[in-house]
């Protein structure tokens, strides 16, 4: 079923636009209140080029609404109504998390004000900042109010944004990243950032906030302010602090003379990954055989030489294809009954593209046993498969029929039967009456 | 000579011989007839399907077998058993059963009848139990271990009797089905092969005894019982060539043969139970030398050579016997035959043995719901036997005393010792009927003549053994009426030639007189039998045939009332589940979720691996946090749980689950511990006053889940444990519940997927339900310095 609405998907895109687009789809629904609705037009603009389909809603408007039917009516949401105290019925903290079960993307902007959003961010492992306590940084000197921040985009960063954007500006509130192995964090505070309130300066705020928070100041670059998140459906969420650098304003705001900001680029491509059309892979499919052998068998013999083969592609939005990638360099396969048996690298294949290949012995021991390739890595989508087969032991006539070992029972066998043969020749041949005498004496 | 009732005169004796014959056909065809009648019951009161638990393996093997092959079935290699271990079935299964169903299927289909394998197996246990009778009288008769009619007599019991039919109903389709026919046509030919001295027919001995180690476990029972009778023969002095002889053919060629079992494999040579056997045979050997020598050199020289090599055969022989078994290339004795000595042993070493019911000590009552009158019956019989003292009386003795020692241990060897106690009480009473209704009349003599025979000859009782002697001397006397030429014939139909009829030819003493004490005793003996036959027609009916797979109760105006709780769950886990989902459930069920729902599970009723099944135990006597870890290993989709506090079914998983926490204590005793289940005053309760890990354990959450919903506020109440229970419902986190059957008796529980948000399902449930979260505090990542 999932497969079919991938395709039917896929389908649509194909047909609809020749424009890059989601791996996932291209409707999206924007929550956003009407008159904030034109801040944000370079982004949405930027958004309809590559083929999405935009449906605006105001927070408190009825429709359309988000699951109808059970079904997902939209493929990504972005909630950029980021002050809203209240929503529609049907936008709550538990839809949104429905949604992201159902594989829809989520962008969601918080604000420095306590809503509903605030506590499901919660669920993410991410701790907001206190209420009312913005994102403070008074270097560089600048005109600006503190509270709005230049934030250069780290060089060995995730893969997330294009490389050597320029300087973004940030305003809005930050939040501490739990240990939540799902997390992906996209942009950081700087270093020399605190959450603070903005004018007030006072020493109380900061240590009641401190108090709060329980971990001494909000301050510096362990602090996010965007960070994405890949739930186990694949589905992305991406949390931003400050709806603000999405908007126009900063997108054409300069960072330097002549330099503009780099918001559009950080924009676009935060909202590549969201909606799942940039770092998306998958496994097409894998094989499993024994060596010598074309076609996957039902079970496997201990000690058999097994070759196993996935072919794993990558979304190229450009395209809107899947194309084969031979990209992964730290692939791994593991054999496992309870634990895993044999763990395995799984490189690249040289000759096919996106084929990734390895040979190796099954284990001294029978079970079901599981091919697995789970793959794991911060931005990119999580790599899971699973294949169940048995490992039997040798059939009956499996084993090696003459063993050089036990030729002491060969030849005891031989000679027995040899000796056995002799004598009963010689018996019934020889003297008749002592046998009569016998069997009279026995049959008594 | 007096009669106490007049006999026909103008019989010819061929036509006596030739209508007793018949009588004799008859007589079994109708014994065979009753014996699987008697045993169609479970089929005509509820239907034609497998029973319990281990038949219904059994019966998915047999359709492994029909359908694929012998080799495929000996290859097999089930991976929805265990798993994820998996079974080797073809090596760890007593195919006898399967290849014996498969050989009648395939024959019925080569002649056109197209008879399912399904109704092969539930009527197997009837079929074989017809034979079982035969092989009865067969063993009676023909051994001459008394007459023909005592023969009848023991089939006709055996047919009937409860200990017999518990474990060959229709549809109990179970190693021992087959295994007691084995067991007695084994012992049949064992006594024939020992009687003639016959190499052929203990060559036919050790081939059933090869088809009983193939078919049954218990197949330990003869190789130690036939060791033991002829070790008992050599003692008593009684050695002789033709147990030589079939001694040697039956345990050569059984031994080799047995060894072709890929589930006993080197087994024969190699443990502790099969040595016995080993060793009378080489003692055998050394008897027949020594009596080889013995004939071939003077007295004295023999009795030094014979102190000589006993002393040096007997140390050879216990140090051989140490070295091997602390090499260990013998295998010390298994706990399952320690638990044969001592009774506790089980319980406080291998609990999972102990937890078996069928293993647990006999109570008085069910020898006699089993055996019923026979019972007394036996030792009289015993005794009768050692009147005469053959040799296969002897086995008789040896067989009834074993038997009737492993009959008191564990409940299921009643069954070993049910065939004996037939034999036995079909002697007893035969001798009684043929006492008393023998028509002859004991001459009135006087007393000092009496006095002077009875001296003469002591110890001659009025049974059957002796009854033949006055007629015989009449015969002598040559009294040429045609009467005593039927009484010669009746004679040599209804009594054994005993040796005391041949030396003593003196007129009668002792006997009955006249008609009336002779039927007051026959109709007292008529009675019995009748009640016999009501007893166990009863106890057939009402105790034995519920195939326990279906239930029965019945409605406030008696009708029967079909409780179809586990067909139902498990056709639901077929229907509704993907083909490889995972179902955990205790050990019981193991058998039916496969041949039933057809689905994997993690152990059933071969519990050849306790680390697995105190992993299960674990599971359940856990809290859900600590099993779910556990689940998501095993692959767990689904678990399965027995409740029957709502209809009262007392078979359920809370009644059994001590024994999942005693098991999984012995391999994780930090872990699950069972004191912390018992209240601090000891008991073992359900309610209000159970203990929190109780409350908290993964199996009292899934069966108390949701049941004060049913009873919309009252007070709920366990109808087993007659205990009330609190009236709210536990809550779970990491299980959903998927199906609950009509009566409650099964519940299915999904196990669910990890959160979507890596959060414990616990927090995720909470938030799902609207409540709010506690604001958690950023980790702290500065560590304090340390100096």
């Amino acid at each position: 079923m999932v497969a079919f609405s991938k395709l039917f998907w896929l389908a649509v895109a194909f047909a609809s636009s020749v424009y890059a687009k989601s791996s996932t789809g291209d409707s999206v629904l924007v929550i956003v209140e009407p008159k904030k609705r034109d801040d944000y037009n370079i982004f949405f603009d930027g958004l309809r080029e590559k083929g999405y389909e935009l449906t605006f809603r105001s927070p408190r408007a009825d429709s359309p609404v988000l699951i109808e039917d059970d079904v997902p009516n939209f493929s990504h949401v972005v909630l950029f109504a980021s002050e809203s105290k209240s929503f529609a019925k049907d936008i709550s903290p538990q839809s949104l998390v429905t949604l992201l079960n159902q594989n829809t993307n989520l962008l969601i902007a918080l604000s420095t004000k306590q809503t509903p959003l605030t506590s499901l961010a919660a669920e993410f492992s991410l701790t907001p900042a206190p209420p009312g306590t913005p994102l403070i940084s008074y270097f560089p000197e600048r005109s600006d109010a503190p509270n709005v921040i230049p934030i250069s985009i780290p060089k060995t960063h995730s893969q997330i944004i294009t490389a050597n954007t320029a300087p973004v500006w940030y305003s809005g509130t930050s939040f501490a990243l739990g240990n939540n192995p799902l997390l992906v964090p996209i942009l950081s505070a700087p270093a020399h950032a605190f959450a603070a309130e903005v004018d007030g300066g006072s020493a109380d705020s900061l240590v009641d906030a401190a108090e709060k928070g329980g971990e001494g100041l909000w301050a510096g670059s362990q602090l996010g302010v965007v960070a994405g998140f890949q739930a186990r459906t694949g589905a992305r969420i991406v949390w931003t602090g400050g709806v603000e650098m999405f908007s126009d304003e900063y997108a054409q705001k300069e960072v330097a003379k002549g330099v503009p900001s780099g918001n559009k680029q950080f924009a676009q491509d935060t909202a590549a990954w969201a909606f799942q059309e940039s770092q998306v892979l998958r496994i097409d499919k894998i094989e499993h055989h024994k060596l010598n052998a074309t076609a996957p068998s039902e079970q496997y013999t201990i000690n058999d030489q097994l070759i196993y083969t996935a072919y794993i592609s990558k979304f190229n939005p450009d395209k809107g294809t899947w194309q084969p990638y031979s990209g992964l360099k730290d692939l791994q396969l593991e054999f496992t009954m309870l634990d895993p048996h044999v763990r395995v690298a799984l490189p690249a294949d040289k000759g096919t593209p996106g084929k990734y290949s390895v040979q190796f012995r099954a284990p001294d021991r029978h079970g079901v046993f599981k091919f697995i390739v789970d793959y794991k890595r911060k931005g990119l989508t999580h790599l899971f498969s699973s294949t169940t087969v048995p490992v039997v032991p040798p059939r009956h006539d499996g084993y090696p029929r003459f063993l050089s070992a036990a030729w002491p029972y060969y030849i005891g066998a031989i000679s027995t039967s040899v000796g056995f043969f002799l004598f009963s020749t010689i018996w019934l041949a020889g003297e008749i009456k002592e046998v009569k005498k016998g069997k009279g004496h026995k049959a008594e | 000579m007096p009669t106490a009732y007049p006999l026909p005169s103008n019989v010819a004796p061929g036509t006596v011989a030739n209508t007793a014959s018949l009588i004799r056909i008859v007589a079994l065809a109708l014994i065979s007839g009753a014996a699987i009648a008697s045993r169609l019951f479970a089929v005509i009161n509820f239907e034609s399907i497998i029973h319990e638990f281990d038949p219904w393996f059994n019966y998915r093997a047999t359709r492994v077998l029909a359908s694929k092959g012998f080799y495929e079935f000996w290859n097999w290699f089930d991976p929805t058993a265990w798993y994820p271990l998996g079974r080797v079935v073809g090596g760890t299964v007593y195919p006898g059963l399967m290849a014996t169903s498969g050989v009648i299927y395939n024959f019925l289909h080569a002649i056109n009848l197209p008879v399912d394998i399904r109704n092969i197996c539930v009527l197997l246990a009837p079929g074989f139990s017809a034979l079982t009778a035969w092989a009865t009288y067969m063993q009676v008769f023909t051994k001459e271990m008394k007459d023909s009619s005592a023969g009848l007599l023991a089939a006709a019991f055996i047919a009937i009797v409860p200990g017999y039919i518990s474990r060959s109903v229709a549809g109990s389709y179970d190693n021992e089905a087959i295994a007691i026919f084995l067991l007695m046509f084994t012992f049949f030919l064992w006594i024939r092969a020992l009687k003639i001295g016959s190499a052929l027919f203990g060559t036919l001995a050790a081939v059933f005894y090869f088809y009983m180690v193939a078919a049954w476990g218990g197949y330990v029972f003869i190789t130690n019982m036939i060791p033991l009778h002829a070790l008992v023969l050599i003692v008593m002095g009684r050695f002789s060539n033709r147990l030589y002889v079939a001694y040697s053919s039956w345990y050569a060629i059984g031994t080799l043969a047995s060894m072709q079992v890929p589930f006993v494999g080197f087994q024969p040579v190699k443990t502790s139970e099969h040595m016995g056997a080993l060793a009378v045979f080489g003692l055998l050997q050394i008897v027949a030398f020594a009596q080889l020598v013995r004939s071939h050199v003077s007295d004295q020289q023999f009795q030094k050579l014979l102190k000589m090599g006993v002393i040096v055969i007997g140390l050879l022989g216990t140090v051989t016997f140490g070295v091997l078994t602390l090499k260990g290339w013998i295998a010390p004795w298994t706990g399952r035959f320690y638990s044969l000595w001592d009774t506790g042993y089980a319980k406080k070493y291998i609990p999972i043995i102990a937890s078996v019911s069928e293993h647990q000590p006999t109570a008085w009552p069910s020898f006699f719901m089993d055996l019923q009158f026979l019972i007394f019956l036996f030792p009289a019989g015993v005794i009768l036997c050692f009147r005469q003292l053959r040799d296969e009386h002897l086995f008789v003795i040896i067989y009834a005393v074993m038997a009737s020692y492993f009959a008191g241990v564990m409940v299921r060897l009643i069954l070993t010792l049910t065939p004996v106690v037939c034999v036995t009480a079909a002697i007893t009473l035969s001798s009684l009927l043929d006492t008393y209704i023998d028509p002859s009349e004991p001459d009135v003599v006087d007393d000092s003549k009496s006095e002077a025979n009875s001296a003469t000859t002591p110890g001659t009782p009025a049974n059957g053994a002796t009854q033949p002697t006055p007629k015989k001397a009449k015969k002598a006397a040559a009294a040429s009426t045609s009467q005593s030429t039927l009484s010669s014939t009746i004679n040599e139909l209804t009594s054994s030639t005993s040796p005391a009829s041949k030396k003593s030819g003196a007129p009668r003493q002792k006997g009955i007189f006249g008609i009336d004490s002779r039927l007051l005793i026959i109709t007292h003996t008529l009675f019995m039998l009748v009640y016999f036959v009501i007893h166990c027609t009863w106890v057939t009916s009402h105790a034995y045939s519920s195939p326990s797979v279906v239930l029965a109760s019945s409605n406030p105006d008696g009708s029967q009332h079909i409780i179809d709780d586990f067909r139902e769950a498990y056709y639901w886990l077929r229907q509704n589940t993907p083909q490889d989902a995972v179902v955990m459930s205790w050990w019981d069920y193991g058998y039916q979720i496969a041949g039933m729902a057809d689905r994997p599970t993690l152990v059933d009723n071969n519990t050849w691996n306790n680390t697995h099944i105190a992993t299960v135990g674990k599971a359940m006597s856990s809290s859900e946090e600590v099993a779910y870890p556990i689940l998501r290993k095993h692959d767990v989709d689904y678990v399965l749980v027995i409740f029957g506090a709502l209809i009262g079914y007392s078979g359920d998983d809370i009644n059994k689950f001590l024994w999942m926490i005693r098991i999984a204590q012995g391999v994780w005793p930090d872990e699950v511990q069972e004191s912390s289940f018992f209240t601090p005053q000891g008991d073992y309760r359900v309610d209000e006053r159970a203990t929190p890990t109780m409350r908290n354990s993964l199996m009292y959450k899934m069966s108390y889940y949701r049941f004060a919903d049913l009873y919309g506020g009252n007070q709920p109440m366990d109808r087993v444990r007659q205990q009330q229970l609190p009236k709210q419902s536990p809550t779970l986190d990491y299980l959903d519940e998927a199906f609950t059957s009509e009566n409650w008796i099964v519940r299915i529980y999904k196990v669910k997927n990890e959160d979507l948000l890596g959060r414990d399902l616990k927090s995720a449930n909470a938030f799902a339900e609207g409540k709010k979260r506690k604001r958690s505090k950023p980790v702290p990542r500065r560590k304090a310095l340390t100096v």
